[in-house]
Formats: structure tokens, sequence, C-alpha cells
């Protein structure tokens, strides 16, 4: 048996980097996944890329419409959650004499109050004994210069975790924050503001932090997602699990 | 039966492998294609478990808090496979004395197996091992909270959890990782013997999950560790302890 036959999968941010890496391991899995993202170029090009047992919600999870609407075609298509990856966030660089009001919403609105309802609105779907993986990141306990705005919102999301674990245990649903280290994704030159060269040398700089020597790879954070997903964890909730090379563990 | 086969062709040591976790975990690892050395102190215990596994399993007896005993381990390993994939450093003891009745001999036993033999457990198997290679120390929720009566045990634990993260250091360019696995209350056999229905009701009851662990949950966060799956963890801590110490 495949660790995920027949389940059914959302995830939020699912359409680039650690997410769509996630929802290609889900489906080799078994699972049905249903991705969701604001981009609906990338959103089709994901899903051709994961190939089958797929369907796509285009939209913002800092918008409470949007996912009423995602929830809506989860409802129509499959009924029930079994498994929510809330996956979707941002950050973007700025120090803390120059960050802008906008840059402090943007990144809280996105991370904190989009995962918030991204699970609150998920619960009426989902069946007992299911699993809700929460993507932190290792900033949650790292002092990261000029990302104070987004490690603080990862450290409100493993917060999250430690609260709903009590929420929703007599449902038997567990709740578990993922933090990763440095992945190789677009989103380091794409998302935060940094110039291709600032890019470069960041990456350099991270991978020269990590006791393992490099940053990890979309897929070694889909499996570890893939474990919290699956009744291989049956017995870990509340938990926040690095997957980080060392980074944050040393 | 699962398909899984992520160890497959993989050698691992499993110490304290005789019952409980330990044998829980050499069941999985066999499961996904595993040969598995156990290591233990009691004879029959090991006979029983190597009847049950099967031909993917090897008995050494011996005790980790004995070098000679460490290094004849290795011994059979070498000459038996080559080479060496997994170690999963499980071997610990532990027993309540409470402060104001603490004594030397207490300290030292509960060191001398779970950090000092841990510590050789790992340092006399890495010549064996090589890129790919995975270290699991069995660490405790005890390691985090408080517990009462338990001193020596949860500080052995804390330096298990530390251990991990100096050996990240130590092990840089060699490809092995090392993690700690953090169990909870586990209904082993030895657990539901000691702590009777009432006891175990109780040990759940303190944990968000409302249940102990099957030693088989444990093994699956084991065989995780062990595999690939991991690949971009070391260092770190997973705790299979039903929320106990999380929240």
């Amino acid at each position: 048996m495949k660790m995920l036959e027949g389940k059914i999968a959302v995830i939020t941010g699912g359409s680039s980097g650690i997410g769509l890496a996630t929802a290609k391991r889900f489906v080799e899995e078994g699972a049905h996944v249903v991705i969701t993202g604001r981009r609906e170029k990338e959103l089709v090009n994901a899903a051709a890329a994961i190939g089958e047992n797929v369907t796509t919600v285009v939209g913002d999870v800092s918008r409470l419409d949007d996912l009423d609407r995602l929830y809506a075609v989860v409802k129509a298509k499959h009924g029930h959650i079994d498994v929510l990856f809330a996956n979707a966030g941002a950050g973007t660089v700025a120090p803390l004499e120059a960050a802008s009001e906008a840059h402090f919403d943007q990144t809280f609105d996105v991370n904190v109050k989009g995962l918030f309802f991204t699970v609150q609105k998920a619960l009426p779907l989902f069946k007992d004994g299911g699993s809700i993986i929460l993507t932190s990141s290792v900033s949650n306990i790292m002092g990261l210069p000029a990302f104070s705005a987004y490690a603080a919102s990862k450290a409100a999301v493993r917060s999250f975790a430690r609260a709903w674990t009590l929420e929703l245990k007599d449902r038997n649903i567990r709740v578990n924050s993922m933090s990763p280290g440095p992945i190789d994704t677009p989103a380091l030159a794409t998302t935060t503001g940094l110039t291709p060269e600032q890019a470069e040398q960041a990456a350099a700089q991270f991978a020269s932090q990590i006791p393992m020597g490099r940053r990890g790879e979309p897929e070694e954070i889909a499996a570890a997602v893939t474990f919290l997903a699956s009744d291989e964890s049956s017995f870990i909730t509340g938990v926040d699990l690095a997957v980080d090379g060392g980074m944050a563990q040393v | 039966m699962r398909d899984m086969t992520r160890l497959n062709g993989k050698t691992a040591v499993i110490t304290g492998g005789a019952s409980g976790i330990g044998l829980a975990a050499a069941r999985r690892f066999i499961e996904e294609g595993a040969f598995v050395f156990i290591f233990g102190r009691r004879q029959d215990a090991l006979d029983a478990a190597v009847a049950e596994l099967g031909s993917n399993a090897c008995a050494i007896k011996g005790s980790v808090s004995d070098e000679a005993d460490l290094d004849r381990l290795y011994a059979v390993v070498k000459a038996g496979r080559g080479t060496l994939d997994i170690v999963f450093a499980n071997a610990g003891a532990g027993s309540p004395l409470p402060l104001g009745q603490i004594t030397a001999d207490h300290i030292d036993e509960t060191f001398d197996t779970n950090v000092k033999g841990t510590i050789f457990t790992v340092q006399k198997a890495l010549p064996l091992m090589g890129d790919g290679g995975s270290i699991i120390l069995t660490g405790s929720s005890a390691g985090t909270t408080g517990a009462p009566g338990f001193t020596a045990y949860s500080a052995s634990k804390a330096a298990v959890r530390n251990l991990a993260r100096t050996w990240a250091e130590d092990l840089k360019g060699t490809g092995i990782r090392v993690n700690v696995l953090s169990p909870g209350a586990t209904a082993t056999e030895l657990a539901k013997e000691a702590l009777g229905e009432e006891g175990q009701k109780a040990y759940g009851a303190m944990t968000p999950l409302q249940r102990m662990a099957d030693p088989s949950e444990i093994g699956a966060a084991a065989a995780f560790l062990a595999s690939s799956d991991s690949s971009f963890m070391t260092a770190s801590e997973v705790a299979v302890d039903g929320g106990l110490a999380q929240l």
C-alpha cells in the first residue's frame, strides 16, 4: 500500500517550489490533490507537471472569499479532506528602519491571517483522523536581519500548531508545523526583492551556515511533509519538524 | 503487507534491539528491506527476537556500557556485511529516584548506559559508515520536560539531544546524518507490565492524543529517519510523543 492511497489533500501555494514538489509526491503516494495559488498560468503548468489526480483553484489565501471558493470546489469534487498542507507564504526583505506598513501587513496577511483561515475554513470538510501540516520556517527560532516580519509571522505559525493540537484532539486531527531551512526554489530570486547577484550571494551564504553544506531540494521537504501527512506519523502532533540540514539545530 | 522498501540492501545496528522500541524498529527496518543486527544484554530475549525476525536479523549479546562488547559487535558487523548504513542507538535505562535520595551509583548507572554508551556506540560505528549513513539516537520527552523523580534519566536524555547537535558539526562533509527520536509514553511490554492498566490510562491521559504510543509508531518514525525520506534532516529532534512535550 502507498502512504496516501485514496486520500484527499489540499495544498495552498501549490504551484511551485515546496508546494508543487509535495503535490507531486502526494499523487505518487496515491492521493488526489487540490492545489491553489494566485497565478493561473503557474497553476496550469503545475497541474500538467503533476499529471493526474489534480484539481486547480486560482486564489489568494489572504482573501477569505477565495478560500470559500477553494473549499466549495473541494466539497463539490471530493466531499471531504484528509490532509491539508497550509503552505502558501510570502516574505520580502526589509530592514527594520526601512520597513513600511504595507510590508508588514502583506507578510502577516498571507503567512498568519491567510493560514489561520485556510485551516478554519477547512474544518467542516475535515475527516476525523486527518492531518494538518503548516509551513513555518527555521526563521521561527533564528534571528535573520531584514527578515523580522517574516520570521515573526513564522513563529506565529509554529504557535498555531500548539493550540490547534489541543483544539482538534477530540477529532483525532493531528496538527504539526514543518520548518524548512533554505531550499533551492525560484522564490529566493523572484519574490524576496533581491537582485540576481544578491540572491546568489544569499544562497551561498546560507549554504555556509548549514551543517549539511548545501541548501535543500523541494523534494526533500516533500518527503518530510508526506511523512507528517500519512499514518506513518500517527503519534506525532504539536511538533515543529525542522527540515533544515541542521541550520537552526546546532 | 506494505511494499515500501526504502531500506533495501541497507545494514542496520539497533542497540536495545531485543524488545520494546528497538524490536519494533527492527521489524520495520526488515520489512523495508534491511539486514539488522540487534544488540542487547539478555540472551533469552535476543533468541526470541531473532526467532521472530527471521533470517535478516542477527543477534549479538552485550552491553553498550562495555567498550569490549561494542568492539565485538562491530567486528561481527564488519565480518558479516563489510559496511554499515544505519545505527539506531536506542539502548537506554532509567529508574526514578527523588531528589534527596539520589546516589552516586544511580547517576553512574544511568549515564553509563544512556550517555557514555550512546557516545561509544556511535564512535565505534563510524569506521564502517559513509555517505548516506543515518544515525538515530533515542531521546525522550523527559529530556525537555520536568519528570518528577527522574533527575538522572531526564538529564541523560537532554545530553543525548545535544549529542546530535555537536555530531552534526563533527560529521560535516561525511554525508552521515544524525538525529534524535524522542518518544513519550510508549506501551512497550515492559511499560505495560510496570504500569498496569491504571498506570497506562494515567500516562495516556497526560498526552494530548489521550493514549500511549504503540511501539510500531516509534518504529515508523525511526524508519523515516533511517531512510532517504529525511535526507535534509540532521541535528533535528523528532518528537513521537503524542504532543506531550510540544505544547
